[in-house]
């Protein structure tokens, strides 16, 4: 095969998961209503904030004078001062995430990126700029983002855990990282205490399948991870399942105690669950920090 | 075979692979069930976790029970177990089976029968010759080989009686006629009798005796008895054992001939008692039909009680010549014979030409001199049909003139005028005593009581056939009773009174007698030999061993006082018997016999009938190690947790196993919806033919013609309906549209009947050949001979084409023809009746007073009518205008026809109307 039409086809392969990625992330970014998140002050930005009567130094060009000509005074029309935060994206790649333990249930990975590319296309939409941690894909505005966005979240990462790409991130922005923590918590760890130390904060959202949460397995049973790298032979996974909740439980306390140091927020998402909700819950925790 | 406990073996060694058990055991032990795979992404929380037990990687020890016991079971079933495995009889030289084949075996022959038949079969591979012996018919036993005999079993009958002296002299004769030493089976029936020592000592001294006997009692029914307006039955069995309730049926002759169960009870067996007593109380009319008792279930000559005349009761009809004189109880001439008749005989009461209708057995004239014509002639015609017309004499007859100079027809003699008297006060002589009856007379047999005498009668004219006439004479010869038949029937006269004024025959027990001989009266105590004597009985039908009654051909005639009183044998068979007009029945059991179960001394070996057959265990146990296999997966799949894949299966297995009962449910939630859907509203309906075209059309036609009676008339359709004949009911639908195509299958037996069903309560069916344009009704088009082929089993009247005041053409709009799509003239109802006349004045004749059945035509109605769901017509009727009128025309049709339906003869009542109006007016 000619290499051109190799690299067509695996384009074609490429390109024909974005749309429906995109197409449900518009549709799920259609159903949160919009809300400017203004800076309640004049300034640069399309928004009408107050008429103020001309002051010296004004210049000519900045009278308005459709609201000067009912009176004898002069009115200058202000906008409110808008700014384009920039919001950095971390979506877990790993192998781990590519797990679904019911036919009819997402895995992680879609779900995760579908919400990951829903806040993108509504950040977008507000006006922010969205990138990606890391240096491949730096914060830029407009829909072409998006679409750079969905591709980059289109390559599988083979490794069974991937570690959040904490390089590159930029003073005082944003950052939303979405996975299902259940890999290595020092790099968790780590990322997290760099950003804050550059004064980014965010939200850590984890994407956890609805059997990794009850574990429902009985009977002789040797788990792997989807990469097959690891595995754990048991006699009777029954009996497990106590100890493993208690071990889930510790963890999350560790993301807990970790966002509570570090000042991001922790949300939790189940694949079993609406992904509306989850993206309500983000929606709210980002623009909260905005305001 | 080799047999451990009881179970027969085929490859015994098989049962060594039992061995191999407690090995399997410790293999199976040691194997944990094998692990699954399962991507788990949290197992990075896993690591490091330990399992807390270490036994459960040890197979379960029930779960390896189930296991052993399936292994066990497959290697049982292999090695070929039999239950109840036939064990060789041992013995040589010949054979000698002997069989009672009395009625009391019968119930249970086809068991003997079967216990012959392994004997047969065990001689057979024994190389045994074999000779088989009735008691009840014996013959000279024939030694043959088994195989033989096995041919001849089915010819083998159980005989209707009990082996008697005779059989067994016979039998014990022929025993020990036979040279050699055999050993002997005897298969009793279970009863005793008498002179079977003798058999067994005969048969003793031969060699071994084997008794194969059932310890099932024998039960029987005695003769029943008429006691005080009931009809009593005596059910008796040889063994007391529990209590048992016994069904007894009593059969007869329906109106129409055919014999059915006329009535049936229960009789119920205390425990421990041998005897059990019924009561069943009938109306005479259906207790004088019943010709026979059965016990149910018991298919013996012994569990049947035939009847005779002991349950009839004659109907009789008394008059008496001077009727009037009230108070005169003791003087009316008819007091002796009611005294007489009121225990047997039911009395029919009225004038005598009411009487004669009701066709009672026997009318009896008292002193009746002089009968009106038509009385005469009534009665003759009565007495030529088979009655008994029985006659006394008395004042007024020796008075008249009648029989004086020529034979009145009902009259056996002629008599002289005046009669005599003798032995009065005023007459010389002494009061006559009676003759001996003769041979030929009917009376013949009776004592005669010395006190018996008769001082008046009237006297015979010597005619020179008087001889053959007189059945009762006096002792000097003179008539007393004389007799002649009358076609089928007969005419007895009693020379004398029926009262005590001329003889004190009517005091005595004689009169009684005579009577019941002339079968006025019947008696329903049992018969008394003395009472028969000299009687000579012949055989009418005679019973077999099972209890069925044959023809009795040319068996000989009994003797009276043989038939009642002797033992049963070839001679005497159970049956009925007749003798004149008079029938006796034989039955097999006496009202007081008793059933004895035949007993054996203690050296002769007695063996239940019962043969057990042999039972192959083989197929069982390997079923039930499959079951256990099919347990063991599924307790498997529960100990290694993959049970969640089943579960999920679970309702797909469950469907699977409530299919069938949910698929019936289903055809009754469907049959359900249809009767609603044509029952909410109104509905037509069509006959579906199966070919569509026509189907749809039919349909649409039929809505067309709903629509057009919603908008013009009161009757508002919802859509119309297809109707399945084979499945759907009809009672719902007014009428059904019959499109008639030459390749629709006919409907089967069951939808024929409930089309008739249909037709008959109301409902119509319009036949349409639709080939009107091509053929005339009946002209043999195939539509049409279809139609003749389909219509034939339906139970339709006469047809006519529709007459021009037939309802039809007025029932809502006035009309003279009925087109459809094709404008045919022929259309044909149900025809008027004959008698249907035009009356002066009235415009219509008073036609039939209902619906007509049907309406057969071929115009193709549907057609016209058809329209689409939006209303527009779906197919061409004729050219421009003329073809609107013609749809037109075809619609008012169909209206006419629902109207007719709906309303039946309502408008042709309306020819009434003018005088309705014209009588409220006033």
């Amino acid at each position: 095969m000619s290499a051109p039409r190799a690299l067509r086809q695996r384009a074609e392969a490429q390109a024909e998961t974005l749309p429906p990625l995109l197409a449900r992330a518009e549709h799920l970014a259609g159903t949160v209503l919009l809300g400017d998140h203004g800076r309640r002050r004049a300034g640069l930005g399309d928004d009408f904030w107050q008429y103020r009567p001309a002051q010296p130094g004004d210049s000519r060009r900045m009278i308005d004078h459709r609201r000067s000509a009912r009176g004898d005074v002069q009115y200058v029309r202000e906008r409110e001062w808008e700014i384009a935060q920039s919001v950095m994206l971390w979506v877990d790649q790993g192998a781990s995430m590519r797990f679904a333990s019911d036919k009819t249930l997402e895995t992680k990975a879609d779900r995760a990126r579908l919400l990951g590319l829903a806040v993108a296309i509504l950040l977008v939409r507000a006006g922010e700029r969205v990138g990606l941690t890391g240096t491949a894909l730096p914060p830029r505005r407009g829909n072409g983002q998006i679409h750079r966005l969905a591709e980059a979240w289109s390559r599988d990462v083979a490794a069974d855990y991937a570690p959040p790409e904490h390089r590159a991130m930029i003073p005082h922005a944003r950052a939303l990282f979405i996975s299902d923590f259940l890999g290595d918590m020092a790099e968790v760890e780590l990322a997290l205490t760099k950003a804050a130390d550059r004064g980014v904060r965010g939200v850590v959202y984890q994407v956890l399948d609805p059997n990794e949460e009850s574990f429902p397995y009985q009977g002789r049973t040797i788990f792997e991870s989807v990469g097959g790298t690891i595995r754990h032979e048991t006699l009777k996974a029954g009996e497990l399942r106590g100890r493993y909740l208690e071990r889930l439980a510790e963890r999350r306390d560790v993301l807990v105690n970790l966002c509570r140091a570090t000042g991001w927020q922790l949300g939790l998402h189940h694949t079993g669950d609406s992904a509306q909700t989850a993206l309500l819950w983000l929606w709210r925790s980002l623009d909260g920090g905005t305001r | 075979m080799t047999v451990l406990g009881g179970i027969g073996f085929a490859s015994p060694w098989l049962l060594t692979g039992l061995l191999a058990l407690p090995i399997l055991w410790l293999i199976l032990r040691a194997v944990p069930p094998a692990p699954i795979r399962r991507m788990f992404p949290a197992v990075t929380l896993l690591l490091g976790l330990r399992d807390d037990e270490s036994v459960s990687d040890r197979t379960p020890w029930w779960l390896l029970l189930i296991r052993m016991l399936a292994v066990a079971a497959v290697i049982i079933g292999l090695a070929g177990p039999v239950l109840n495995p036939q064990r060789e009889v041992d013995g040589t030289g010949p054979l000698l089976l002997l069989l009672d084949a009395s009625w009391a075996g019968s119930a249970g022959w086809g068991q003997r029968m079967e216990l012959l038949d392994t004997q047969l079969t065990e001689a057979g591979r024994a190389d045994r010759p074999v000779a088989v012996m009735r008691l009840s018919a014996p013959e000279a036993p024939v030694f043959q080989s088994a195989a033989s005999w096995r041919a001849r079993l089915a010819g083998l009958k159980p005989e209707p009686w009990q082996p008697g002296a005779g059989q067994l002299a016979v039998a014990v004769e022929e025993i020990r006629s036979v040279s050699g030493g055999f050993d002997t089976h005897w298969l009793s029936d279970g009863l005793d009798f008498d002179g079977r020592e003798q058999v067994l000592s005969a048969l003793a001294d031969r060699g071994d005796v084997t008794v194969f006997q059932s310890p099932d009692p024998v039960i029987a029914l005695r003769p029943a008895q008429y006691a005080d307006g009931a009809i009593e039955l005596s059910l008796v069995r040889s063994v007391g054992g529990s209590e048992r309730v016994q069904g007894v049926v009593a059969l007869g002759p329906d109106p129409s001939g055919t014999v059915r169960v006329l009535e049936r009870a229960e009789a119920r067996f205390d425990a421990e008692a041998t005897e059990a007593r019924l009561a069943l109380s009938l109306p005479s009319e259906l207790r004088a039909r019943i010709t026979r008792f059965e016990l149910e279930g018991q298919r013996a000559a012994g569990a049947v009680a035939l009847t005779d005349d002991g349950l009839r009761r004659r109907e009789v009809a008394l008059f008496a010549g001077r009727q009037d004189r009230e108070g005169l109880e003791l003087l009316s001439p008819l007091h002796y014979l009611t005294q007489v008749l009121v225990p047997t005989a039911d009395f029919v009461d009225g004038a005598l030409l009411d009487v004669i209708p009701a066709n009672p057995d026997v009318i009896v004239l008292a002193d009746v001199a002089t009968l009106a014509p038509p009385e005469t002639s009534a009665l003759t015609e009565w007495v030529e049909n088979g009655g008994l017309l029985l006659r006394f004499s008395g004042p007024r007859m020796a008075a008249s003139d009648i029989g004086r100079d020529e034979s009145d027809p009902l009259l056996p003699v002629r008599l002289r005028s005046g009669g005599r008297s003798v032995g009065g006060a005023m007459s010389w002589g002494e009061a006559k005593t009676l003759a001996p009856f003769p041979e030929n007379s009917p009376f013949f047999g009776l004592k005669l009581p010395p006190d018996v005498t008769v001082s008046t009668q009237v006297v015979a004219q010597p005619d020179p056939d008087l001889a053959d006439k007189v059945i009762a004479a006096l002792s000097d010869g003179t008539p007393l009773v004389t007799r002649k038949p009358l076609g089928l029937g007969q005419v007895v006269l009693f020379h004398v009174t029926a009262d005590a004024e001329w003889s004190s025959l009517p005091l005595s027990g004689l009169f009684v007698e005579m009577l019941d001989r002339l079968a006025v009266s019947s008696s329903a105590k049992q018969v008394d030999a003395e009472a028969l004597e000299g009687t000579v009985w012949s055989p009418v039908r005679v019973m077999d061993g099972f209890g069925q009654l044959e023809e009795a051909g040319n068996l000989p005639g009994v003797d009276g006082v043989s038939l009642v009183s002797d033992p049963l044998g070839p001679e005497i068979r159970p049956g009925i018997y007749s003798n004149e007009k008079r029938r006796l029945a034989r039955n097999v059991l006496r009202s007081d016999t008793t059933l004895l179960v035949a007993e054996w001394p203690p050296s002769v070996p007695v063996v239940g009938l019962l043969v057990k057959a042999e039972r192959p265990l083989g197929g069982w146990l390997l079923s039930l190690a499959l079951i256990l296999l099919a347990v063991d997966v599924v307790a498997s799949l529960a100990l290694s947790g993959r049970l969640s894949a089943l579960r999920r299966a679970t309702p797909l297995i469950a469907a699977v196993f409530v299919f069938a009962p949910d698929a019936q449910a289903q055809t009754a939630e469907a049959a359900e919806r249809f009767a609603l859907e044509a029952t909410h509203e109104m509905v037509l309906a069509h006959v579906l033919t199966g070919n569509k075209s026509v189907d749809d059309v039919a349909w649409a036609g039929l809505l067309g013609l709903s629509r057009t009676l919603y908008y013009r008339t009161s009757v508002e359709p919802a859509d119309p309906i297809g109707v399945d004949l084979e499945r759907d009911e009809l009672a719902f639908f007014p009428m059904l549209y019959w499109p008639v195509t030459p390749d629709q299958p006919a409907p089967s037996e069951a939808a024929y009947a409930r089309l008739n069903t249909y037709l008959r309560l109301g409902g119509m069916i319009l036949f349409d050949t639709r080939d009107a344009d091509v053929a005339r009704f009946g002209s043999g088009s195939p539509n049409g001979r279809k139609l003749q082929e389909l219509a034939a089993p339906l139970d339709i009247p006469p047809l006519e084409p529709v007459p021009g005041d037939h309802v039809l053409t007025r029932a809502f709009y006035l009309l003279q023809d009925f087109p459809g799509r094709h404008s045919g003239t022929d259309v044909w109802v149900e025809s008027a009746p004959m008698d249907a006349e035009r009356i002066e004045g009235m415009p219509f004749r008073n036609l039939n007073d209902g619906v007509t059945p049907v309406v057969i035509g071929g115009n193709d109605w549907a057609a016209a009518w058809a329209v689409d769901r939006d209303g527009r017509a779906l197919l061409p009727v004729g050219r421009g205008l003329a073809g609107e009128r013609k749809r037109e025309l075809a619609y008012r049709f169909g209206v006419n026809l629902v109207m007719h339906v709906l309303t039946g003869n309502y408008k042709s009542d309306q020819v009434h109307v003018p005088a309705l109006l014209d009588r409220l007016g006033q």
